[in-house]
């Protein structure tokens, strides 16, 4: 029974792709459209098969998974700085009032600026490649994670750290086993928020900020070259990605912060 | 409508930081602790406005080019979305057909899609304004369709009790039941919408003037000063979009209405 339901429903989700692909095939063949331009699902499809395999060599000279783990080391890195600055200082806005109305106002401001607008500025400072492209990442990743750092310590209720310190727990205490567990679904919201951001901003980063290798790169080189099929392949590869790392996220949620009974509805 | 004295004390409380981090800027430039040719001053900044208001109104131009642009782009975003996001929630037969497609293309950074877009438009105003619709469209017709699901199979199932037909139930019940959750969106694809402007017209060559582009522009001569001022627009600009188009419209609908409680 169980097969069944599985079956049903992925055909019920491949129909409508299937369906697609095919409709974007007819159209590209009877040239409605000029597929030089819009390529076509029988070109892309196996064309990322031979990005994927090693062994042949294709347009890009290298595997695309060069690609995807130059992408995904400037994410991690950006993502490593991001949390370490916007942690502490988020907690230290949650802590204090006055460091708190200092920073809000900022970050409010500061905060929709895209992050691919600083891209220029940080090439000026840092030059091309991974030092802009993962100082842009961590800063486009560092205000969700402040903003929910501070939005978590703000709402421990005061009751709890003044019993604690009333029992005699130090400042080191009161943040170790009050504030921090308190905060955690909070600050984990902001992680998974400044995933998101961070992935964005390394891809488009990427494309202006000349890297040789990464997927926003290679999607924009492509463009020179007017090679949709290599576009279409980098996103799909985009989308794959990006469903890993959602599942990963996900997973280590339901390992630790459900686990510990943190989440409250 | 009268300003009270602790509107101003925190309308001063908000401003104070900035004076504060421009201040402290200005005083690093001048005694060169930073380059300024690295590092613009605030009032270097300051002059570059100046410049580009005074002979010749240029920051107009590049305003009304870009909100133009996100006009369009955005319209057509809300548009499509609303009315696919309606569709998709009235008719199982499209939410079985456009789901899955919207599940697979929602996780596609909106900028992944410019590359394509100047392949296929062309590096002119037809890929900016197609990009600002990706952006807008998605959390649009997403949030559509959350708000239309998430009303009550009773109120429905009461209409058409009391007799009725399928246009009174659309009107009367599953609009100003979703209404909330589309505003959600609205507010949501301007953010969106805004971002994919600046974006894309950094990435496209071939128009003639915006904010995107100025930043863009700006890193052929080095000049650091028009970066920051286009920044400084790209953020004020953002702010008011959401403060200024926004909240009014959500005072006047849902608030006004008493969907929401006011803050």
């Amino acid at each position: 029974m169980k097969v069944k339901q599985i079956l049903r429903s992925s055909l019920l989700f491949l129909t409508p792709v299937v369906l697609l692909l095919l409709g974007w095939e007819i159209v590209a063949t009877l040239k409605i459209i000029n597929p030089v331009l819009i390529s076509r699902p029988s070109e892309i499809f196996p064309l990322l098969y031979k990005m994927i395999m090693p062994k042949t060599r294709s347009f890009l000279g290298h595997s695309i998974f060069l690609d995807i783990y130059t992408s995904l080391y400037r994410l991690l890195y950006a993502f490593i700085i991001a949390v370490a600055s916007g942690v502490g200082l988020g907690m230290l806005m949650g802590r204090n009032k006055f460091v708190y109305r200092f920073f809000d106002p900022l970050i409010t401001v500061l905060m929709p600026i895209p992050g691919i607008a600083w891209a220029p500025i940080f090439m000026l400072w840092l030059g091309f490649g991974d030092p802009t492209i993962i100082t842009v990442g961590a800063l486009a990743a560092f205000f969700p994670i402040v903003y929910n750092t501070a939005a978590g310590v703000r709402s421990v209720e005061k009751k709890l750290i003044w019993s604690a310190s009333s029992m005699g727990a130090n400042e080191k205490t009161i943040f170790l086993k009050v504030l921090l567990p308190w905060s955690t679904p909070y600050i984990f919201t902001g992680f998974k928020l400044a995933l998101a951001r961070g992935w964005r901003t390394v891809i488009a980063v990427e494309m202006i900020a000349a890297s040789l290798f990464g997927l926003g790169f290679m999607i924009f080189d492509a463009r020179d070259y007017l090679r949709p099929s290599i576009i279409y392949a980098g996103i799909i590869v985009l989308v794959v990605i990006y469903f890993l790392i959602e599942n990963v996220v996900k997973l280590i949620e339901k390992r630790t912060i459900e686990k510990w009974g943190m989440v409250r509805s | 409508m009268r300003i009270t004295r602790s509107q101003m004390i925190k309308a001063f409380c908000s401003v104070l930081p900035f004076l504060i981090v421009i201040g402290l800027w200005e005083l690093a430039v001048d005694i060169n602790i930073v380059s300024s040719r690295l590092v613009p001053s605030p009032s270097l900044i300051a002059l570059k406005f100046h410049r580009l208001i005074t002979p010749k109104p240029i920051l107009l131009d590049i305003l009304c080019m870009s909100f133009y642009r996100l006009i369009l782009g955005y319209a057509l975003g809300v548009s499509v979305g609303i009315s696919l996001g309606i569709l998709m929630g009235v008719s199982k037969f499209l939410d079985r057909v456009f789901s899955p497609l919207l599940s697979l293309l929602i996780s596609v950074p909106t900028l992944a899609w410019v590359p394509l877009l100047l392949v296929t438009l062309g590096p002119g105003e037809e890929t900016v304004i197609i990009a600002i619709f990706l952006g807008s469209f998605f959390p649009i017709v997403y949030n559509t369709l959350n708000g239309i699901r998430s009303v009550s199979k009773h109120h429905i199932w009461a209409s058409h009790i009391m007799g009725a037909d399928k246009a009174t139930v659309f009107f009367e019940v599953l609009l100003p039941g979703s209404l909330v959750s589309i505003i959600t969106g609205l507010r949501l694809a301007i953010g969106y919408s805004w971002r994919a402007l600046v974006g894309a017209e950094m990435l496209a060559a071939g128009i003639s003037a915006g904010v995107g582009q100025m930043i863009y522009a700006a890193k052929a001569f080095n000049d650091v000063a028009a970066m920051f001022a286009g920044l400084v627009i790209i953020a004020i600009g953002g702010l008011l979009l959401d403060r200024l188009l926004m909240d009014p419209i959500e005072r006047r609908t849902v608030e006004k209405w008493g969907l929401v409680k006011e803050r």
